[in-house]
């Protein structure tokens, strides 16, 4: 008998809570080594639920950060970023309309995105995300995404309520990255290497990130 | 010859009486048991044979579960050895320094049930017809003979051993001693024979052998002061229950639960299961751990007796509840629910399409002129002055008439189903060339509730400001006899209008259309009537309107969507409604309908139990 219940009461727990969100990462390389980031997160599809959520104060026992700070956050993100060594052109653009925020910026070297990352993630508060890095070596001309999924991920995930996971389940991660030089090859099975041959993309589901089960590095070799 | 004839009617009535628990223990049932719960296996069985029972996937399950330590598994219920015909019961028995919860089930073949402890690994010693089972700390023990079965959980109460006065007579240490040593002697378990709780007398010859084993083998294995004293505790309780066990089996106890009327008039032959409470202030008391801040306050003062009543009947599954109330308490309900539900709102009903209802009813004038009355009894005498100044604050503030007249105190809330409705939202498409990233708007379907929700209202006048006031600041848009609220970046549109001292609020506009023109098509059955006019609260919902009308993607796959649907039309229709206070008695009823192709409600149950699993 209480199962039945669960059902009818899941009924109105995913009318209330159900939504997804989208994580968008492109990055554009030149042969030298410099090249542009532009980081989106797209929360449009959800923004009915956004948008009753951003009226209240807090939410199953998690706080809703107004507009202002959200504002304030990425101010501070886009003064770091500024500050950052071999960063430069760093622009934000926040639509509330759409729910759609991103962050572009330069960058001289590829290293310096990588010193930037984990910074802007502990800033941000995003704990244990992931161990992420990206290499450039012109010489053999290959570019290096490194990933390793660390289990902090799962145990932050595992905290949280089963209500709140539910935002998790449909929401994707895609990476772009473009390249001056044709593409020899690419070696993570999920990534598409585009018609030019000088993209590859991976796109994916966000929860196979949490626990581990995707993974996203990828060796891509250019053509010489 | 009249009083002769009073004499054969009452000698008739007591046989009666007598004869109908002639095989049931409940005669054994202390008449200070704070809460009974009884199961009368008689109704069940009638419901469903054991050999069903034992082929069912319930029963299946059940056994699997009690043979789960055992050698052989079980194949029927019966062989565990109780009386499965005759009634079983819980009852908690608690004073100032012990609580025991106890289960007290009739016996058949006390053999049968040796067999099942020594199966299961649990050993017992036997004396005579007697078998005594004790845990590791005697806390918690099971005694069984060839007429019944006795098990009890004892736990001491923390506030009790907290005492000074008692933790110097039982030689404990203080609760939480910091660096202390504790000498030998205290560890040990003295219970002088002359020493008495103040509910129980304990003497040294109440702790048998199994226990002082087992209290040597605790006390060896812990040094820490804290953990003996625990131990020493939980000694004293076994020795308690240990008494009140042999009191129990030697009958000394002479005042049985059916002396007290109250209970007896709670009992009704025909209810599967009820549970009585002696009082749900004392019952809350006992479970209710001693928190220093809630000292003084009684969040249940006035409320007496209550009691639930489960009904497996032929056509429905009904569970009863009443509770009883002081004199002062009752007023209060008396007034506040004199308010009935609004007639008119069954105009706007129409049973073909509504999936539910609830309706309330109740009188705002009186409610808020109660309410003070009702914290400062709550909040007790500690806070009797500072809520005594809030509640004239209170009073002086609203003027409880003319809030009365604006919100009468009657409502109701139907629900039609879901509906779907388009919204447009942001996405990126990238081309195959060079996975170029382009913004794009796509559409999906949100799935929105469709419901009328109708409030009485008297004087509506400052509803009406309220509008005007939305219309000029564009919140509220003006249609034909109608309002809409707009709700940014919401694809819920919200519409309202104020007709024959109504306020009508809804998602669709093909009813508030319908409303505005006075065309409503309405539909209400004699039944759904007598519910919602005759009570102060009810509700109704139907599982099998509901099914086919949730959309899969609200419910994250076709397999999850046709399991709920399996599921919600296997529900027959669910009511719920209370009954007007009868002196000073509340009482309420939840029934669900079961369909008419089950044999009996029990059968239902069981089939539902196994669908919800598949």
């Amino acid at each position: 008998m209480p199962s039945k219940f669960k059902y009818l009461l899941s009924i109105f727990i995913l009318l209330c809570f159900s939504s997804c969100f989208q994580i968008i990462e492109e990055i554009n390389l030149t042969k030298a080594g410099s090249g542009t980031v532009n980081l989106t997160l797209n929360l449009s599809a959800s923004k009915t639920k956004v948008a009753s959520v951003m009226l209240m104060d807090s939410i199953q026992g998690y706080k809703v950060p107004s507009k202002q700070t959200i504002q304030k956050e990425l101010d501070e993100v886009v003064a770091y970023l500024k500050k950052s060594p071999g960063i430069s052109n760093v622009q934000k653009k926040v639509d509330f309309e759409n729910y759609v925020v991103s962050v572009s910026f330069a960058f001289k070297d590829i290293a310096n995105i990588n010193n930037v990352n984990q910074d802007v993630l502990k800033k941000l508060k995003i704990k244990g995300v992931s161990n992420s890095s990206y290499t450039y070596n012109p010489k053999i001309q290959t570019f290096c995404r490194s990933y390793q999924h660390t289990k902090d991920a799962v145990a932050q995930y595992n905290k949280l309520k089963p209500e709140v996971k539910k935002v998790f389940k449909d929401a994707s991660y895609t990476s772009i990255y473009r390249f001056e030089q044709n593409i020899a090859s690419s070696n993570n099975p999920l990534a598409k290497i585009s018609k030019s041959k000088k993209a590859v993309m991976l796109n994916t589901g966000i929860l196979g990130l949490i626990n581990g089960k995707t993974d996203v590095s990828n060796n891509i070799t250019l053509a010489k | 010859m009249n009083s002769l004839y009073k004499c054969l009617i009452a000698a008739f009535l007591t046989s009666l009486t007598f004869t109908s628990y002639a095989q049931d223990l409940v005669n054994k049932i202390p008449a200070d048991a704070l809460a009974v719960a009884t199961l009368k296996g008689k109704n069940l069985t009638e419901l469903m044979s054991l050999t069903d029972f034992n082929k069912s996937f319930t029963g299946k399950k059940i056994l699997s579960k009690l043979s789960k330590n055992a050698d052989q598994p079980l194949t029927s219920i019966e062989d565990i050895g109780f009386n499965l015909t005759s009634s079983f019961y819980y009852y908690n028995q608690s004073n100032d320094s012990v609580t025991y919860n106890c289960f007290l089930a009739p016996v058949k073949n006390a053999t049968q049930l040796d067999a099942f402890y020594n199966q299961s690994g649990q050993k017992f010693s036997v004396k005579g017809t007697m078998r005594s089972y004790y845990n590791s700390d005697s806390t918690e023990v099971a005694h069984w003979n060839n007429e019944m079965f006795l098990a009890v959980i004892g736990s001491g109460k923390k506030e009790y051993f907290s005492r000074p006065d008692v933790i110097e007579r039982f030689g404990l240490t203080s609760a939480y001693p910091v660096g202390e040593a504790v000498s030998d002697s205290a560890a040990t378990v003295v219970v002088d024979e002359d020493v008495v709780t103040d509910s129980v007398l304990v003497d040294s010859t109440m702790i048998d052998s199994t226990q002082e084993e087992d209290i040597i083998i605790s006390d060896t294995s812990e040094s820490n002061p804290f953990f003996k004293n625990e131990d020493q505790k939980k000694s004293i309780v076994a020795a308690w229950i240990q008494h009140m066990v042999e009191e129990f089996f030697a009958g000394t106890n002479k005042t049985s639960i059916l002396n007290n009327n109250d209970f007896l008039k709670s009992q009704d032959a025909q209810a599967e299961a009820t549970i009585w409470v002696s009082g749900v202030d004392k019952l809350f008391n006992t479970y209710m751990p001693a928190i220093p801040y809630l000292k003084g306050m009684s969040f249940f003062n006035g409320y007496g007796s209550g009691n639930a009543k489960f009904y497996l009947e032929d056509k429905s599954i009904k569970l009863t509840t009443s509770m009883t109330f002081s004199d002062e308490i009752a007023s209060v309900f008396k007034r506040i629910h004199k308010r009935k539900l609004n007639k008119r709102f069954l105009k706007y009903v129409n049973e073909d399409r509504m999936i539910g209802y609830m309706g309330y009813a109740l009188d705002t004038k009186a409610y808020l002129e109660e309410y003070p009355k009702l914290m400062s009894k709550m909040y007790g005498s500690i806070y009797a002055e500072e809520i005594g100044m809030a509640a004239d604050l209170f009073s002086l503030l609203l003027d409880e008439e003319a809030i009365g007249k604006v919100v009468k105190g009657d409502a109701m809330f139907v629900f039609n189903g879901l509906m779907q409705n388009e919204v447009s939202y942001k996405s990126y498409d990238y081309n195959e060339e060079n996975f170029e990233t382009k913004e794009v708007m796509k559409t999906k379907k949100e799935t929105l509730p469709d419901f009328l929700l109708m409030i009485s209202s008297e004087d509506t006048r400052l509803i009406d400001k309220l509008i005007a006031y939305g219309v000029k600041k564009e919140a509220v848009k003006k249609h034909a006899g109608y309002y809409e609220l707009s709700i940014p970046k919401s694809p819920l549109a919200l519409y309202f209008t104020i007709k024959n001292q109504i306020m009508f609020f809804t998602t669709s506009i093909t009813e508030i259309d319908a409303i505005a023109a006075n065309s409503y098509a309405a539909k209400v059955s004699g039944k759904h009537k007598k519910t919602l006019l005759s009570s102060n609260y009810s509700a109704y919902f139907s599982g099998k309107k509901l099914a086919g009308k949730i959309p899969s993607e609200e419910f994250g796959g076709a397999k999850k969507l046709e399991k709920a649907n399996r599921v919600l039309k296997s529900l027959g229709d669910i009511y719920m409604k209370s009954n007007p206070i009868k002196g000073n008695v509340l009482s309420g009823e939840v029934s669900m309908d079961i369909p008419a192709n089950q044999p009996n409600a029990l059968k239902y149950l069981f089939s539902l139990i196994e669908d919800a699993t598949k």
